[in-house]
C-alpha cells in the first residue's frame, strides 16, 4: 500500500489557474477569482485489531467567482477539460444575473488589508516527514492506540470508533487584480471513542490528537484521556435541579466558545444576528479576558498565509481585558463598516463562496491558575466533562444555551460522584459575564475553525435534573 | 457514463489479488444553490461534479479510493493500487452484470437545472415578502433554494448493475422575530425528490408563513419548566426523537460494533405495544426516498418495530454478510467520495388510533413539543438531548403559554417503553442526517405521541 502515499506535488495548479484566467479574460466579466484546491486524504478505521476500512483519495476542484456589473456569481467543477471550464464559467455568469447589485462588491484591494505584511507561516503548515509514514505505519499507530486503550482498565469493554485521518493539500488562488498565491499543508488527526461497562452501566469517552506528522501523535495521551473520561462517568446518578457553579473542562469550554465565535463575525453583526451588535468598547466579561483570532499561529491548524480572498492573515485581538475590541472582517463586510479586512474570509472547500469565519480562535489562558486551584475553590459545584446537543440546544441568535451534560459533582474542593442526564442552561451574555476563573490549560478543539479554551469556572448556572 | 464492459474490467482488476467484493460507484451531479438573506439574493452558486468511488472488501476490511474522473485508464490504475492491499494469491473474477430493478419510479415534470434563475429568484423574493408581511415583529428572513440532478451508476462483483437518475429540490426558510428584548427564530422547509412542480402543490409562501408564525408565536414564550414531566410530541418533525434516539441504534454497523443498546434484541419487546416503527425508502417523492441505495440495492419498506417488538435492523452489504441477515436497502453514501454504511431513509412511527385532541386532554400538567432544533444521541447508550424550538405548556388538557429554552433529555430505549398514546395524524418532515462525516437526505415522521414522563431541562420552575 505504500504507493498510495506517493504524491507528485502538483506544481501545475498555477498553470491550470492561468489557463482558466485566460478563458475568463475572454468573457465580459469585470473581475474574477479562481480558487483551486488539490488534496490527498487517507483514512484508517480500526476495529478489534483489524482494519475496518482504509480509504484514499486524490481530489481536485476549482471554484470560480465572477463579478459583473457589481453582482457576484459562483460555480465550481471537478472536471478541467476546456469545455467543462467553459460550462462552469457560463453558469457563474448566469448566476451573477440574479444576485444583488452592490457598489461594495468586488475583489480586495491592497490598501484594504489590515495586515500589510505577508506572514512567514508557510513553513509551519507543512512537514516533509509526513510523507515518510507509510500506510502500514498509520495502521500500526491506530492498532497500537486500540491496544493501549484496552489495556488501561478491565472495565473498558470496547472501542466505539477509532479513526486515523490525514490530509495533504495545496491551495492555489489567482484573481484578475494580479494576485497569485499558493500554500501547502499537511495534517493528521487521530480520534478514539471508547466504551466502558460496569454492571449494567455503560459510558463512553473520547480522546484525540493532531499533528503535522503522524509519528508525533501521542497515543498515551489520547488513550489516557478517553479512558479517564469514560471510566469516571460509570455509576453516574441523576441529581435534583439546582443552581450551581460549574467548572467546564477545557474541551467543553471551547465548544461553548465556538458559539460565541460564530457571532463575532462582522457578517452576523451587520445582519443584526449578533448579540454583540453595538457593543464595541463595552466590557462584556467581568474578568479581564483576552480573546484572539490568530490566523498565523505556528501550531494552529487554521493558520494560512492568506485568506479565502487572498488577503494576508494576521493576529486579531477581539476582546482586550474583557472589552470588545473588534469584529472579524472579510473584504465585503469591512467596506460596509468602512474598516479593513482582518483576513477572515474562509471557505469550507472549492464548493463554497468566501464567507466570514474564524481561524485559530482562543481565550488566553491564565499564567498561574491551574484546574486544581479552581477545583479547590469550589464548595458545591459541577465539573462538566461532556456535553451533548450543543447544536440543537444553543441558539446563537437569541443567545439561549441549553445542553445535556455529564460530569462529576464537586464537594468541598474535590470530586464527589458522577452525574448524568442533566441539562445546563444559560445565555451567551450571562455566560461571559459570569466567568469567575480561567485555567492555565488551553486546549484546541477542531470544529469549523480551530477553537481553544482553558478550563473555565462559571458562577450560578441552572442545572436541571429530576 | 460507463459501459458494462469497462465496469467489468475494473471489477476484475479490483479482485485480481484475491479481494472478495469489488464495486464501482459513478456519479455525475449538477447542483444549484441560491440564498436570500437580509432582503437580497446574496449568493447564487452552481456545481458540476463528476467522479467515481472504488471499493474492495477482503475479510472484514474495506479499501476505498475515489477519483474526480471517469477515464478508464485512471479507473484501472486506482483499481490496481487498491488490489495491492490484498495479499491473497487467488485471483477472483467478477460475475456477469445484470440490470437491477426497483419498485421505485417517479416522474419528474420540471427539471430544476432547466428552471431559469429569474424564476428561482422570484420564489425567494416571494418567501421573503410573505414572511415579512406576517408581522411587524419579523426582523430578518433567510431562505435557501437548492436543487440537484444526479445520475448514478453502480456495478459490483456479485453481478449488480444499477442505474438511477434522481432530482431533488429544497426550500428552507429561517425567520427571526424581535419584540422588546426577546429574539425568537422560526424554521420550516419543503423538500422532495421532485422537480419544480413541487411548488405548484405547496406554495413557497405557505412555507414562509409557517416559519414566520413559529417565530412570532415564540415571542411571548416564558421560561420552560424543568423537571420530570409528561410530554406530548407533535406530528411530523417530532419524529426526529425516534430517528436520533432509536433509529441510529438500529443501523447495523452499530450492532456489528457492539455499540448499540439494540444488539441481540430482535424478536424481543423493546417498546410499548402500541409502537410500530417503519423505515420506507419507497414512499414516492419523499425526501429520503431513492430507487437504489448507494450500493445498488433496490429501495424497500422495512418494519423496524412491530407492536413493540424489534423486527429488523437497517443493513448494508457489509453488515448483512457479517450478521447473516437479508439486505434492507439502507447502504447509503453522500457521494462517490464516501464509503457507504447503514443509514435511515424515511423513518417514522406508524399512525395510531387516537385523536390528538383526546391525547392532549389527558395531560394535566406537561409540555407540548411541536418543533425541535435538532438533537444528538450517543448510540452506545441511547442517551439523547433535543432542543425544543417551538413548545407550549400543557395546563389541564389545553395548550398554554409558549416556552423557551427547553430541552428534552433522556434515554431512547427507556422512552420507547414510555409511549402511552399514539395519534392518527401521521406526518413527515424532511431534513439531513449527519453520521461519520457524511450527510444524507432523510425524512422523519410520526403522529402525535404522548410520553408518560421525560426530563425537561429549562430555566423556569
Amino acid at each position: 500500500m505504500a504507493e498510495l502515499l506517493k504524491k507528485e506535488v502538483a506544481e501545475k495548479d498555477i498553470d491550470l489557474g492561468r489557463k482558466i484566467s485566460l478563458l475568463l479574460d475572454k468573457t465580459k466579466v469585470d473581475e474574477y477569482e479562481v480558487y483551486i484546491s488539490n488534496s490527498i486524504d487517507n483514512e484508517v478505521e480500526i476495529f478489534e485489531g483489524e482494519v475496518e476500512s482504509l480509504s484514499y483519495s486524490d481530489s481536485k476542484g476549482v471554484g470560480i467567482r465572477v463579478f459583473k456589473e457589481k453582482k457576484i456569481g459562483y460555480s465550481y467543477s471537478t472536471s478541467f477539460e476546456e469545455n467543462n471550464i467553459k460550462d462552469c464559467i457560463e453558469k457563474a455568469i448566469l448566476n451573477s444575473k440574479i444576485t444583488v447589485e452592490e457598489d461594495i462588491n468586488g475583489l480586495p484591494l491592497r490598501n484594504e488589508y489590515k495586515y500589510t505584511q505577508k506572514p512567514e507561516i508557510e513553513k509551519y503548515l507543512y512537514n516533509e516527514d509526513f510523507f515518510k509514514a507509510t500506510i502500514e505505519d498509520k495502521i500500526e499507530i491506530s492498532r497500537n492506540l486500540e491496544k493501549i486503550a484496552k489495556g488501561k482498565d478491565k472495565r473498558i469493554s470496547g472501542v466505539d470508533s477509532l479513526n486515523y485521518s490525514d490530509n495533504f493539500s495545496e491551495i492555489t488562488m489567482l484573481n484578475s487584480h494580479g494576485f497569485e498565491g499558493s500554500y501547502k499543508s499537511t495534517s493528521c488527526f487521530l480520534f478514539l471513542n471508547i466504551i466502558s461497562k460496569e454492571k449494567e452501566d455503560t459510558s463512553t469517552g473520547f480522546g484525540f490528537s493532531y499533528e503535522r506528522d503522524p509519528k508525533k501523535l501521542d497515543l498515551e495521551v489520547i488513550a489516557g484521556e478517553a479512558t479517564k473520561k469514560s471510566l469516571m462517568l460509570l455509576g453516574s446518578k441523576k441529581i435534583k435541579s439546582k443552581s450551581a457553579d460549574i467548572l467546564l473542562d477545557n474541551l467543553v469550554a471551547s465548544q461553548f466558545l465556538g458559539i460565541i465565535a460564530s457571532i463575532l463575525t462582522a457578517d452576523s453583526v451587520q445582519k443584526g444576528k449578533s448579540l454583540f451588535k453595538n457593543k464595541i468598547g463595552e466590557k462584556i466579561f467581568k474578568l479581564n479576558v483576552n480573546i484572539f483570532d490568530n490566523g498565523i499561529m505556528k501550531n494552529g491548524y487554521s493558520s494560512k498565509p492568506f485568506d479565502a480572498e487572498g488577503v494576508n492573515k494576521g493576529n486579531t485581538q477581539i476582546f482586550k481585558d474583557g472589552v470588545l475590541n473588534t469584529y472579524l472582517y472579510d473584504c465585503y463586510t469591512a467596506r460596509k463598516d468602512k474598516t479593513l479586512s482582518t483576513g477572515n474570509a474562509v471557505r469550507a472547500s472549492y464548493k463554497s463562496t468566501p464567507a466570514v469565519g474564524v481561524s485559530n480562535f482562543y481565550i488566553e489562558p491564565s499564567s498561574k491558575t491551574s484546574l486544581k486551584d479552581i477545583l479547590k475553590s469550589i464548595d458545591d459545584g459541577f465539573y462538566v466533562t461532556d456535553i451533548i446537543g450543543l447544536h440543537s440546544g444553543a441558539n446563537s441568535i437569541t443567545g439561549d444555551i441549553s445542553v445535556g451534560a455529564k460530569g462529576l459533582w464537586i464537594k468541598n474542593g474535590s470530586f464527589d460522584f458522577p452525574v448524568k442526564e442533566v441539562t445546563i442552561a444559560t445565555d451567551i451574555l450571562s455566560f461571559c459575564k459570569n466567568i469567575e476563573a480561567i485555567g492555565d490549560d488551553l486546549k484546541f478543539f477542531p470544529s469549523g475553525g480551530f477553537i481553544g479554551s482553558p478550563s473555565l469556572l462559571i458562577k450560578d448556572i441552572a442545572v436541571s435534573g429530576i | 457514463m460507463l459501459d458494462k464492459n469497462t465496469a467489468k474490467k475494473v471489477l476484475n482488476k479490483l479482485l485480481c489479488s484475491g479481494g472478495q467484493f469489488g464495486e464501482i460507484f459513478v456519479q455525475r451531479k449538477v447542483s444549484n444553490n441560491i440564498r436570500l438573506d437580509d432582503n437580497k439574493i446574496e449568493n447564487a452558486s452552481s456545481g458540476f461534479e463528476n467522479g467515481c468511488g472504488l471499493r474492495l472488501i477482503y475479510k472484514d476490511s474495506t479499501y476505498y479510493a475515489f477519483l474526480d474522473s471517469l477515464e478508464e485508464d485512471k479507473l484501472l490504475e486506482s483499481a490496481k493500487i487498491l488490489s495491492a492491499a490484498v495479499n491473497s494469491s487467488n485471483a477472483n473474477k467478477a460475475m456477469n452484470l445484470s440490470d437491477s430493478a426497483s419498485v421505485y419510479n417517479v416522474n419528474i415534470l420540471k427539471y430544476p437545472n432547466e428552471v431559469l434563475p429569474d424564476i428561482k429568484k422570484g420564489i425567494l423574493l416571494n418567501v421573503n415578502e410573505t414572511a415579512r408581511n406576517a408581522s411587524s415583529n419579523i426582523f430578518q428572513v433567510t431562505a435557501v433554494l437548492s436543487d440537484t440532478e444526479e445520475e448514478i451508476f453502480i456495478a459490483n462483483s456479485e453481478g449488480v448493475f444499477a442505474r438511477d437518475f434522481n432530482v431533488k429540490t429544497l426550500l428552507a426558510v429561517n425567520v427571526i422575530a424581535i419584540k422588546g428584548s426577546e429574539i425568537r427564530t422560526g424554521y420550516k422547509s419543503l423538500a422532495k425528490t421532485k422537480g419544480f412542480e413541487l411548488f405548484e402543490e405547496k406554495k413557497p409562501r405557505t412555507v414562509a408563513k409557517q416559519a414566520a408564525e413559529m417565530a412570532i408565536n415564540m415571542l411571548d414564550a416564558i421560561n420552560a419548566p424543568s423537571g420530570i414531566l409528561p410530554v406530548i410530541i407533535g406530528p411530523g418533525f417530532g419524529g426526529v426523537i425516534f430517528h436520533e434516539a432509536c433509529g441510529h441504534g438500529l443501523e447495523a454497523d452499530a450492532i456489528v460494533k457492539n455499540a448499540s443498546v439494540f444488539k441481540d434484541k430482535i424478536g424481543k419487546k423493546i417498546a410499548s405495544d402500541i409502537v410500530t416503527a417503519i423505515d420506507d425508502s419507497t414512499l414516492p417523492y419523499h425526501w429520503g426516498s431513492y430507487k437504489f441505495d448507494g450500493e445498488g440495492c433496490p429501495s424497500q419498506k422495512n418494519i423496524l418495530i412491530e407492536n413493540g417488538v424489534l423486527a429488523s435492523y437497517l443493513l448494508d452489504i457489509k453488515s448483512s454478510k457479517k450478521l447473516n441477515l437479508p439486505l434492507t436497502g439502507n447502504g447509503r453514501r453522500q457521494s462517490y467520495r464516501d464509503i457507504p454504511f447503514p443509514r435511515m431513509s424515511n423513518t417514522f412511527i406508524n399512525t395510531g388510533k387516537e385523536k390528538p385532541d383526546l391525547i392532549l386532554g389527558s395531560v394535566k400538567k406537561g409540555v407540548y413539543a411541536k418543533e425541535f432544533s435538532g438533537g444528538q444521541v450517543d448510540p452506545a447508550t441511547g442517551d439523547f438531548v433535543f432542543g425544543i424550538s417551538e413548545g407550549y405548556l400543557i395546563e389541564n388538557g389545553k395548550l398554554g403559554s409558549p416556552i423557551k429554552g427547553a430541552t428534552l433529555i433522556g434515554n431512547g430505549p427507556e422512552i420507547l417503553n414510555k409511549i402511552e398514546a399514539i395519534g392518527d395524524d401521521l406526518d413527515y418532515a424532511p431534513g439531513f442526517c449527519g453520521k461519520n462525516g457524511q450527510s444524507v437526505s432523510n425524512e422523519v415522521g410520526q403522529p402525535t405521541i404522548k410520553i408518560s414522563e421525560i426530563t425537561v431541562g429549562g430555566t423556569g420552575t
